[in-house]
């Protein structure tokens, strides 16, 4: 509607319609993405009901049940946990590491393409290939145990893989290597878009390099810090690869999430469709309740500080 | 964007930043170093020898190029007709797409492996080329739709009324000035279909269709365990990802960027 309004603003009060027939246009791509994924959400729904083994084995119906297996299963709150821990430590190290790599990048260093490409590689390059490589870094015969002793601190080396108390941080630190490039990318790009005036008048006005990182740089990278934390999130919820390549969510559950919880039961020994089934449709609500709160949360706040923020790089101009 | 004054401050930056890359060298140093330990070179010599190898590749190719494909021409048509054809309802359909937006594919898995079971799809590529399409495109769209309204409708009026049928308008106007944002796209779709592990691994379960990503699965049950040349095939295997991101470093950033605005 606000379509048509504007056009006939623009044409002096003609109003132009746009040719018809628009619908043999979308269907193609509608028919597919929506009808497969709203498909497989009802159907879905619906097997989250039985138990199932699948093919040609006896569907039982069991109403609730497996939703309330899962509220009461102890491995479904620990992967919940997990999700969390790791959401928080690999968005903060993706932040600080991103951050920090593009604003030296954005300052005169040597070598800027070549850390570029270092950093940017383990974005390409896909976790399920870099798996054998992550499993030997964090072995106990691998290049963390050995750096370890080489810098005297010996005893520190364990078997980072195979102890419950260390698998879900060898898994977090394998993705932090994959996501550090990815939050570079996107603050390099938004703090190129930072006015070079304000920079100018801070530091005219005796503002250091922490100074303006924190009280300028930061503030107008916001909207892709926010932009990060949603897709972390989305990230982390889903996660499979890297727990599933690196400790198959083990040992005994200590680095499972939701994602390989899932998959177990879909692809296992006691394959069971219906819990796999509860457990996609409560990710899913917490995928889109998450990606909803964040998103109404988030185009809120950065409108009203920037404007906040360019009134003050303003009187800073004119009283410079 | 940090200002240095003297020598020193340069030194130090340098040194900083120059030991924060080091954690990024480090699983690709250990994955070159352990793949030529043992028989050194004869390792990929090997690796490369295993009937099947390139097969995994080509399979990967197939994928990847099967949905940038359908990715492609369905965004581009979907954008063309909501933004610039008359559909009734028209926000009614976009929203139902966008509704998909932030859909994790593991919440697919169990129905479609029912579903692919059933139809008889299991085993084949379209088994994986259709969910990852179906994941991409109300992402594809969204951005290719404000894409396309930046076109000005004058474009299209004016070839209406010279006789153009819509079809070339959408052939001689749209696709010509949407290809940035389908080179950007086409990257984005390439680098997801080329890494996805989940969806070949539930669905390809025969080696002769296995993608590059289940290589190392297949050399580990291949040689046992024997690290170095596992090593050796992912190296093998990272190669033409590496490769490709340094040739085309710009649209690699911009498909992946534009994977943020999500």
């Amino acid at each position: 509607m606000t379509d048509v309004a504007v056009k006939t603003r623009l044409r002096g009060g003609r109003k132009v319609h746009p040719q018809p027939g628009g619908l043999r246009w979308v269907a193609p791509g509608f028919v597919l993405s929506v009808g497969l994924i709203y498909y497989c959400i009802f159907y879905s729904g619906f097997l989250s009901f039985f138990s199932w083994r699948g093919g040609a084995s006896k569907m039982t119906f069991l109403g609730l049940d497996n939703y309330t297996k899962a509220f009461a299963s102890s491995v479904f709150w620990s992967s919940i946990a997990h999700t969390l821990i790791f959401y928080v430590v690999v968005f903060a190290v993706q932040v600080v590491g991103g951050v920090f790599f593009a604003a030296a990048m954005h300052s005169k260093i040597l070598f800027a393409t070549l850390y570029k490409v270092i950093i940017f590689v383990p974005v390409v390059i896909a976790p399920a290939i870099m798996a054998p490589a992550h499993i030997q870094v964090w072995s106990s015969d691998g290049t963390v145990n050995a750096l370890l002793s080489d810098l005297g601190m010996g005893w520190l080396a364990q078997g980072w893989i195979g102890q419950s108390s260390t698998s879900l941080l060898v898994v977090t630190m394998a993705q932090c290597w994959g996501a550090v490039g990815f939050g570079f990318l996107l603050y390099f790009a938004s703090m190129g878009q930072i006015d070079y005036e304000i920079l100018e008048a801070a530091r005219i006005d005796g503002a250091g390099n922490l100074r303006i990182l924190w009280s300028i740089i930061l503030p107008n990278v916001k909207a892709t810090t926010i932009s990060l934390a949603i897709l972390n999130f989305i990230t982390a919820l889903k996660l499979f690869d890297n727990p599933w390549l690196l400790t198959q969510g083990g040992p005994a559950h200590s680095s499972e999430f939701l994602g390989t919880m899932i998959y177990s039961e879909v692809s296992g020994q006691s394959r069971n469709l219906g819990y796999a089934s509860a457990l996609s449709m409560i990710l899913l609500v917490i995928a889109i309740a998450v990606s909803v709160v964040m998103n109404t949360r988030g185009t809120e706040r950065p409108t009203r500080k920037r404007r906040r923020g360019r009134t003050i790089a303003d009187k800073e101009t004119q009283d410079v | 964007m940090f200002e240095i004054r003297s020598r020193t401050q340069r030194f130090i930056l340098q040194l900083v930043v120059t030991i924060a890359i080091i954690p990024f060298l480090i699983p690709l140093v250990t994955m070159v170093q352990k793949s030529l330990e043992g028989e050194g070179w004869t390792n990929y010599v090997d690796v490369m020898k295993v009937p099947g190898f390139g097969r995994f590749f080509l399979n990967s190719l197939i994928i990847a190029g099967c949905s940038i494909v359908l990715v492609l021409l369905f965004t581009m048509m979907a954008s063309f007709g909501f933004s610039k054809l008359r559909i009734r309802n028209k926000e009614v359909y976009f929203w139902l797409m966008m509704a998909a937006l932030t859909l994790p594919e593991v919440v697919l898995i169990a129905p479609l492996y029912v579903t692919a079971v059933r139809v008889g799809l299991l085993g084949t590529y379209w088994s994986v080329i259709l969910p990852i399409a179906a994941l991409q495109i109300p992402f594809t769209t969204l951005i290719t739709r404000a894409y396309v309204d930046g076109i000005p409708d004058a474009l299209f009026e004016a070839a209406r009324i010279d006789g153009a049928s819509t079809w070339q308008s959408f052939w001689y106007i749209l696709v010509p000035l949407a290809r940035p944002m389908g080179v950007a796209l086409g990257v984005l779709v390439l680098i997801n279909a080329w890494n996805s592990y989940l969806l070949p691994k539930m669905f390809l379960i025969n080696d002769s269709m296995g993608t590059v990503t289940l290589l190392p699965e297949f050399f580990k049950r291949q040689y046992n365990d024997d690290t170095p040349k596992v090593l050796a095939a992912a190296v093998l295997t990272a190669i033409p990802e590496v490769i490709a991101y340094i040739a085309l470093q710009k649209q690699f950033e911009r498909g992946m960027s534009a994977g943020a605005l999500k």
